[in-house]
């Protein structure tokens, strides 16, 4: 007979009972239908073919009994059981299912995050083989990023690196039917394209030629100008396009999505490198390379130390090696996403850790709330168990309604979670990379249900603990809960729940504690310059617009002059970077009192260029002497003014006026210090003062000065400065309508945004912490409240014979007490070890902070106490014989 | 009369094959020309619910021809009941099945 053994199979899906005959049936129906295909003889083949056929559908059959046996008895029974009961007693289930969402959408959103920053691969192809390639010099005091020339050093000897290419930020102007506009532009060697393995959406990438010196005029456009300046139309290849005054082709479109370093760049342009004189030791652009087939990063590193430490060699004819000698050059390998993450990662893991400790807390609630619904249980489980229902029977039941609350929370989550990250997104510092990636995906989901069955197992478990099958009979034997005094037994899981939660809160409390005293410290740093009624924006002035420097410097100053004009404007100054935005060049500077022989490390300094009334718009005090006047600069006098740290490290005990320095090249001219000025942060708030040099707008030879044709207004203004954008637009556009003005912010908006990080982490904590101190009071709230209603007989027996409220109320709060104070001090030893990881984060405020720990401790304490009044005045409130009488 | 299961169509053919005298899991299947996999769960469920109720065949006639013992379904009271609605929602599916006289 066929297929005698797969319905022996099937029938293993059979319950036992009914095994015998499910199997009976089919092996009869089979062997009848056999034998009737064999009464005339051999059966035909495809006869049989279609019997086998129907034999295999004992499976589906087998199946169906199979789900039809569990809805019985199985797990989904369980399930349903769970739901009901759940229902049946909403305020418990709404509670507990609130808090869980709250703690694994708190979870699932930083992990959002996490995923989208730190763990996700970078959306390049083969992406781990990629490496940013920079230097720093005097032991990491000089961040020097890399040079043309090291570019075709690396290109040609270092075998470890595949290819390598150079990129540098740029903002150039384009006009688009006469209309000006300035974008962002990336210089890039042809071959990054090639390092990113990026292919365009239309068209090509850069040829090598192009990257040269005398290559064609090309350009790329990213996919966001395409379709906005041409929109979409792929027929733009092979036309021009005005960039800079310099007509050149497109030549390719690039898609949207994969760029480096961000998505900054609204189109590419060649990077133009001359190997016969790429200059070493200008260090202009970042560097990024894919790695060679079996290098590393610690390969990679070896290889370029070893070409910098024969530099000498490579380049006998040339000055720069001994000067990257003396800087002491080391080169910085990193892989790519490390450099693009950057000091970001150690936030976002104590964001998750903070995270994780809410949802622990959510959970330890949860399960507290649980033990309660236990207790309440107990006789019914015990009957259960007295009826004959299996130990494993009763597990489960504790279990399902565990699983089915963490499955409703674990929804109910994800939607928190993916609401806080849309809000969340629109908050986190502008700097923060990666933006653009981060999204709920595959891999969030999967965590947030491990995240969500780990909770379930978790706060399963105490009910478990507490009262396993074992215990039952017991129970039941001794009426359960209804002791006059309950016993201390009972109560240690649950207080061992509130103990936890408290600790664990105030490990919270410590570190956002900490984040709010470093946001205070570094909202009390004095930034140096006026950051009420500013108003600045870039304006450049191509070669193309107007090329001799009379007509560039004077643009800019009689600029200066209309906008002075302006009502409401108090003060105008132009200079070539402004505080707090992206920092300063770092060069040499010689000074003529302080020679240096050649083998000796030259003075480096911060170098700004300011306009005549700059210093005064930004209202940077002066010190001693005078600030820029009229007729200072290359065309005048040579003054040059320096700040107040500059002047203390090379003139500590004496006046630098008079004194002369120049830039580091020898042909330049000497300039005579003018003045010395305060101090002013250029690059973060964070950073130390730095030695800074003023040197005037237009520079170099008298009989070629070079004027600076990129410089930031700054606009001091008796009102609101956010109104005075279209008052500079108007007045830019009468002096010349293709000059564009581009990204006006307010200094309050910068020092804003200086500031962003710290307080985004801090509200983050912040918020983390309120939930985490909130649930854990709602821990301890309904942990005496419990107590005392399990007491209530107790209580009443105590005042029948003589106990005052006050003493009634003083020992159910001297209960709440202990439990906050154990809490608090495992807490604060919790967060003295804890806070260590959270140094990096902290500005002016040692991690182990004993104001913060102190006021935390004492304001927990506090709230605590708080909390286990309500129930103490419940207890002091018995009525004695109406609590005798109760039983 | 409560519904006791939701009448489709297959239900229905396996009902009306089942009074014709098509008794047999094999032989629903060749009567009612349903695919064969879901015979058998309907059976299971229509017996479940009572509307069907399933015998062992006469243990002489399984020992007469040499096989095991086959299982035969047949309506219940309330499957009989339950045909009257079977016409009266499918008027055209009796056609389908000439009456037979059954094995059992």
């Amino acid at each position: 007979m066929p297929g005698a053994c797969l319905i022996g199979w099937a029938a293993r899906l059979i319950p036992p009972a009914r095994r015998p005959a499910w199997q009976r049936e089919w092996e009869a129906e089979v062997a009848y239908a056999w034998r009737s295909m064999n009464r005339t003889g051999p059966p035909g083949a495809l006869a049989v073919v279609r019997l086998r056929l129907r034999i295999l559908t004992c499976v589906i059959d087998a199946l169906w009994e199979k789900k039809e046996t569990m809805k019985m008895t199985g797990l989904s029974n369980d399930l349903r059981f769970a739901t009901r009961s759940l229902v049946r007693h909403p305020a418990f289930t709404v509670i507990a299912v609130l808090t869980l969402a709250l703690g694994v959408g708190a979870t699932t959103a930083v992990f959002t995050l996490v995923d989208g920053v730190l763990i996700s691969p970078l959306p390049f192809d083969e992406a781990d083989d990629l490496l940013a390639i920079r230097h720093q010099g005097r032991e990491g005091r000089d961040p020097l990023p890399m040079s043309q020339g090291l570019y075709v050093l690396y290109t040609e000897q270092a075998s470890s690196l595949a290819e390598i290419a150079l990129w540098a930020r740029s903002t150039v102007n384009v006009v688009w039917e006469d209309e000006p506009e300035r974008i962002q532009a990336h210089a890039v060697t042809p071959s990054f394209f090639d390092v990113l393995r990026s292919e365009p959406a239309v068209g090509r990438t850069f040829t090598e030629a192009e990257g040269g010196p005398d290559g064609e005029r090309v350009v790329i456009l990213s996919d966001g100008l395409w379709r906005e300046g041409f929109g979409g139309d792929p027929r733009v290849i092979g036309r021009t396009l005005d960039v800079d005054g310099v007509s050149r082709e497109i030549v390719g479109i690039m898609p949207p999505g994969a760029a480096y370093p961000d998505q900054s760049a609204r189109l590419w342009l060649p990077l133009v490198v001359d190997p016969a004189q790429a200059p070493l030791a200008a260090f202009g652009a970042g560097g990024v390379a894919r790695m060679a087939e079996g290098a590393s990063v610690e390969s990679v590193d070896t290889e370029l130390r070893g070409l910098i430490s024969r530099l000498d060699v490579l380049f006998p004819d040339s000055g720069a090696p001994a000067f990257l000698a003396e800087v002491g050059l080391t080169p910085v390998v990193l892989p790519l996403k490390q450099e693009l993450v950057g000091d970001l990662s150690s936030t976002l893991w104590i964001l998750l850790g903070t995270v994780g400790f809410v949802l622990v807390i959510a959970c330890a609630n949860v399960a507290n709330l649980l033990l309660v619904r236990a207790e309440g249980r107990q006789r019914e489980l015990a009957l259960r168990v007295a009826v004959g229902a299996g130990r494993g029977q009763v597990l489960r039941s504790f279990m399902s309604e565990s699983v089915v609350l963490a499955g409703v929370g674990a929804v109910l989550g994800t939607l928190i979670a993916a609401a806080a990250v849309r809000v969340s997104l629109g908050l986190v510092p502008t700097d923060l990379p990666r933006i653009e990636e981060i999204g709920i995906d595959g891999r969030v989901m999967a965590f947030t249900a491990v995240v969500s069955v780990a909770c379930a197992l978790f706060f399963g478990f105490f009910p478990l603990l507490r009262y396993g099958a074992s215990n039952l009979a017991g129970q039941l034997k001794d009426g359960g809960a209804h002791g006059a005094t309950g016993g201390r037994e009972r109560h240690r899981l649950r207080n061992g729940l509130v103990v936890a939660q408290m600790s664990l809160a105030l490990v919270l409390l410590v570190g956002s504690g900490l984040m709010l005293r470093s946001f205070q410290a570094l909202r009390a740093v004095d930034p140096g310059f006026e950051t009420e009624g500013v108003l600045t924006a870039r304006i450049s002035v191509p070669t193309a617009e107007m090329e001799g420097w009379e007509e560039a410097a004077g643009f800019f100053r009689t600029l200066g002059e209309r906008l002075a004009a302006q009502p409401g404007v108090e003060a105008v100054g132009f200079a070539a970077a402004t505080p707090l935005g992206s920092g300063l060049p770092y060069f040499s500077i010689e000074v003529e009192d302080q020679p240096r022989a050649p083998d000796e490390l030259p003075v480096f300094g911060s170098n700004n260029r300011a306009e005549v009334g700059f210093l005064e718009a930004l209202d940077i005090e002066l010190l001693e002497g005078r600030t820029f006047q009229p007729g200072d600069g290359a065309e005048g006098t040579r003054a040059v003014i320096v700040s107040e740290t500059f002047a203390r490290q090379h003139w500590p005990d004496a006046s630098p006026l008079g004194r002369r320095m120049r830039i580091g090249i020898p042909e330049e001219d000497w300039y005579q210090i003018v003045g010395v000025v305060a101090d002013a942060k250029y690059q973060d708030l964070e950073a130390q003062n730095e030695e800074l040099v003023y040197w005037p707008a237009t520079i170099g030879r008298s009989d070629a000065p070079q004027p600076t044709r990129t410089m930031d207004v700054v606009m001091r203004t008796a009102v609101d400065p956010t109104g005075f954008v279209e008052v500079l637009r108007r007045e830019v556009r009468a002096l010349n309508p293709r000059i564009p003005v581009s990204n006006p912010m307010t200094m309050e908006d910068r020092f804003t945004a200086a500031t962003a990080r710290t307080s985004f982490t801090m509200s983050l904590l912040g918020a983390a912490s309120g939930i985490a101190l909130l649930l854990g009071l709602v821990g301890i709230y309904g942990v005496i409240s419990y107590v005392v209603s399990q007491r209530t007989r107790e209580i009443g027996v105590r005042m029948a014979l003589g106990a005052t409220a006050p003493s009634v109320r003083g020992m159910v709060v001297r209960q709440g007490l202990a439990l906050a104070g154990l809490g608090v001090v495992i807490g604060l030893v919790a967060a003295g070890a804890l806070s260590r990881v959270m140094a990096s984060l902290l500005f002016e405020v040692s991690a182990t902070d004993p104001i913060t720990y102190g006021s935390v401790a004492v304001s927990l304490v506090l709230v605590s106490l708080a909390a286990s009044w309500i129930p103490a005045m419940r207890a002091a409130g018995v009525d004695p014989s109406r609590a005798l009488r109760a039983e | 009369m409560a519904r006791l299961f939701s009448l489709t169509y297959p239900t229905a053919a396996v009902l009306l094959a089942i009074r014709n005298g098509h008794r047999y899991g094999f032989d629903v299947m060749d009567a009612t020309g349903l695919p064969d996999g879901t015979v058998y769960p309907i059976l299971r469920r229509l017996e479940r619910r009572g509307v069907l109720v399933g015998r062992w065949e006469d243990a002489e006639i399984a020992r007469a021809e040499q096989r095991p013992q086959r299982r035969y379904y047949a309506l219940t009271p309330l499957g009989e009941e339950s045909m009257r609605e079977v016409e009266a929602r499918f008027p055209a599916l009796p056609r389908l099945f000439q009456p037979e006289s059954g094995s059992a």
